[in-house]
């Protein structure tokens, strides 16, 4: 089916029509203030309690996020590096690997909605 | 001593009577019987050491259960009635045969005694399991299970190696606590290591899982890695080496599967990053160590095989499993997605669900131990999960741009396998309590903190934030098609290669060799015929005549010499 056309929502099930509200682009930016909100309200949050941690460093308000956010970035970024290096065409290994082959049409059981 | 029937048999009784039976319905309703029979059986099972037989001047301990052995062979029996019911549509007896001896044997491994009988059934668990993979039937299938049984039977002869040489050294084959020292200790630890996809030994898990039929895959991911676990909390429970081995499979497969495009194997990347935890939590070896090792090992094996579901339930509808051709499923999959995300908040360790309350387990014995370093490496990991795992899986396949693909929803019996496992990793989450009092020691834990919820929302929530703006500002990779190369480059390219070097060299070396000699042959051949040849004077015909003339003459010269 084309995706630039506009479908009949009515012919998809119920929590289908409510999933596929999260893939519009007029709604990605409300999620992600939504996301930006929760995530200053746990930042908030840790004024709010005693932390005591194992280590110290736990104890810097909002350590989780930073680290989180941080470290996330950075183990994306070092994986772009390792796709340059270690990248292949899919039939690389030739037919002694499954990459470049159909799965067995007779063991499926496709079929549109 | 009490003698009773090993777990493993029923098992195997079943997959020598499913033969007989017709296909269809009755053969999958054995299927989900067989596992359920034997955990009620491991349920009413006493503590001890049971079915003692005598082999070769041996001992050998069928079964000896404890609540170390217990609680694996629980959560095999539940994952092999989970996988099975997945596996409802399925009419291929090969496949029904291995799914059953499979889990058979790595039931039977657990409640092993000694090391012969580990030994057994260490190898059965490779040889049944290899038939899930060749069941796809195409000529990469059957290649990637040769390289699978190459490795897992070495795995088995490198055990049984070393168990003769820790028999020579100590005398005895029993199964206990091990410290790494001996030649045999070593490579016992070798064999559990291959099994447990030991950094470099990692390759065949990535290699052959997304190899294996959809259901084969989902029955696959429950026991090779676990039961490896198994004998390493077993053998070398607080062996300090496996903390920063464990450390070290925590971190590198989550660059790998960052980059992956086909689903299954960044789940099989996944599942090697989560073995890590696992094998820290070994290492440190203290009581809630090993309580937090065997606690998240069973959520594992659930959540691991709810994401293998839904990613083969995509690929049954689709054809493929690759995140370059899919997106946007949820439209008309949107039960399937449902469960893939509750599998992906579950490994991600969101609070309320299977993987907060495992996995905190183990970071809290590392953190107590004082591994400041280690610590952070788990807490970094954690966030890699959620990237592959948590993010990746879903998103590409179920969100995403659109692929304009419009599936069916997955078949009844997936979707009730999907829901059901679903249920247990909430379940677990939520009230943790009754696993909790299955773990081999007491546990004295509370996961649900203050700090401990508000921290780790805060890194998952963070760490998605970060996704969000690297995907706006599209540093993000693309899913794109592509193999990457990992270790088994070495066995798959460079040796290939270098055999061929030597090869080529070695037939060019002979031609060259075979044409000297035969130069020289034709050469002597050529002088013999220029000096005795029929050219030359020595062979040159005479007539009959000049013979004649001859004889005469020698015939006169004896005539004259008479007379004097």
């Amino acid at each position: 089916m084309d995706p630039n056309k506009t479908e009949d929502k009515s012919t998809l099930p119920l929590l289908g029509r409510f999933l596929s509200w999260f893939t519009k682009t007029e709604n990605s930016n409300k999620i992600c203030l939504a996301l930006v909100a929760l995530c200053l309200a746990l930042f908030l949050a840790d004024f709010t309690y005693d932390k005591h941690g194992h280590f110290h460093i736990e104890e810097i308000p909002g350590f989780y996020g930073i680290y989180g956010f941080f470290m996330f970035t950075a183990l994306i970024l070092v994986a772009k590096v390792l796709r340059t290096l270690i990248k292949r065409p899919e039939n690389y290994y030739g037919d002694k690997a499954i990459d470049g082959e159909d799965y067995p049409n007779d063991q499926l059981e496709q079929g549109s909605k | 001593m009490i003698s009773i029937l090993p777990t493993a048999f029923i098992f195997i009784a079943s997959a020598l009577i499913l033969g007989f039976l017709p296909r269809g319905h009755i053969r999958s309703t054995i299927l989900l019987a067989t596992p359920v029979l034997a955990a009620w059986h491991i349920w009413n099972l006493p503590v001890g050491i049971f079915s003692q037989v005598e082999f070769v001047g041996q001992t050998l301990d069928m079964m000896r259960v404890d609540k170390l052995s217990r609680i694996f062979g629980l959560i095999f029996c539940l994952a092999a009635f989970l996988g099975n019911l997945y596996a409802w549509h399925v009419r291929d007896l090969i496949q029904q045969v291995a799914a059953l001896l499979y889990a058979g044997a790595a039931i039977g491994a657990v409640f092993a005694g000694d090391l012969i009988t580990l030994f057994f059934y260490w190898e059965a668990t490779a040889l049944a399991s290899v038939f899930l993979i060749w069941a796809r039937k195409t000529e990469g299938s059957y290649h990637t299970g040769m390289r699978y049984l190459i490795i897992q039977i070495t795995s088995g002869v490198i055990l049984l190696a070393g168990t003769a040489l820790l028999y020579r050294d100590t005398g005895s084959i029993t199964f206990e606590r091990m410290t790494l020292g001996s030649l045999g200790t070593w490579l016992i630890f070798l064999s559990f290591g291959i099994k447990c996809a030991f950094p470099l030994l990692h390759n065949w898990l990535q290699d052959s899982y997304p190899a294996a039929t959809i259901t084969g895959t989902v029955i696959l991911s429950a026991f090779t890695t676990k039961l490896a676990v198994y004998a390493l909390a077993r053998g070398f429970a607080g062996t300090e080496l496996l903390i920063y081995i464990g450390a070290v499979m925590t971190l590198f497969p989550i660059f790998f599967a960052e980059i992956e495009n086909d689903l299954r194997r960044v789940l099989a990347y996944s599942l090697n990053n989560q073995l890590g935890f696992m094998v820290v939590g070994i290492g440190v070896g203290t009581e809630m160590a090993i309580n937090g090792t065997a606690s998240h090992a069973f959520a594992h094996i659930l959540y691991k095989a709810l994401l293998f579901m839904s990613v083969g339930a995509v690929m049954l509808r689709t054809g493929t499993s690759k995140a370059s051709e899919l997106g946007g499923l949820c439209r008309t999959m949107p039960r399937t997605a449902m469960f893939c995300l509750i599998g992906a908040a579950s490994i991600s360790a969101f609070p309320f669900f299977s993987g907060f309350v495992t996995k905190s387990l183990i970071m809290d014995a590392t953190a107590n131990q004082h591994y400041p370093v280690i610590w952070a490496i788990l807490v970094f990991a954690s966030a890699g999960v959620l990237s592959h795992s948590g993010i990746k899986i879903p998103y590409f396949t179920f969100f995403g741009h659109d692929s304009g693909l419009r599936p069916k929803e997955a078949p009844i019996h997936m979707q009730m396998a999907m829901g059901l496992t679903a249920l247990l990793c909430i379940i677990i989450g939520v009230y943790p309590d009754p696993l909790y009092a299955l773990l081999p020691y007491e546990v004295v834990y509370q996961p649900y903190t203050m700090g401990h919820v508000i921290g780790q929302l805060q890194l998952l929530c963070f760490a998605l934030l970060a996704f969000i703006f690297l995907m706006r500002s599209g540093i993000h990779p693309p899913e794109i098609r592509a193999v990457n190369l990992d270790v088994d480059w070495i066995y798959r390219r460079l040796v290939p290669t270098f055999y061929n070097i030597i090869h080529v060299a070695t037939v060019k070396f002979f031609t060259y060799f075979d044409s000297v000699i035969n130069d020289f042959i034709q050469l002597t051949i050529k002088g013999l015929y220029k000096l005795l040849g029929p050219e030359t004077g020595v062979s040159r015909m005479r007539g009959v005549g000049s013979m004649v003339v001859w004889v005469a003459i020698l015939l006169g010269i004896s005539l004259i010499s008479s007379y004097f």
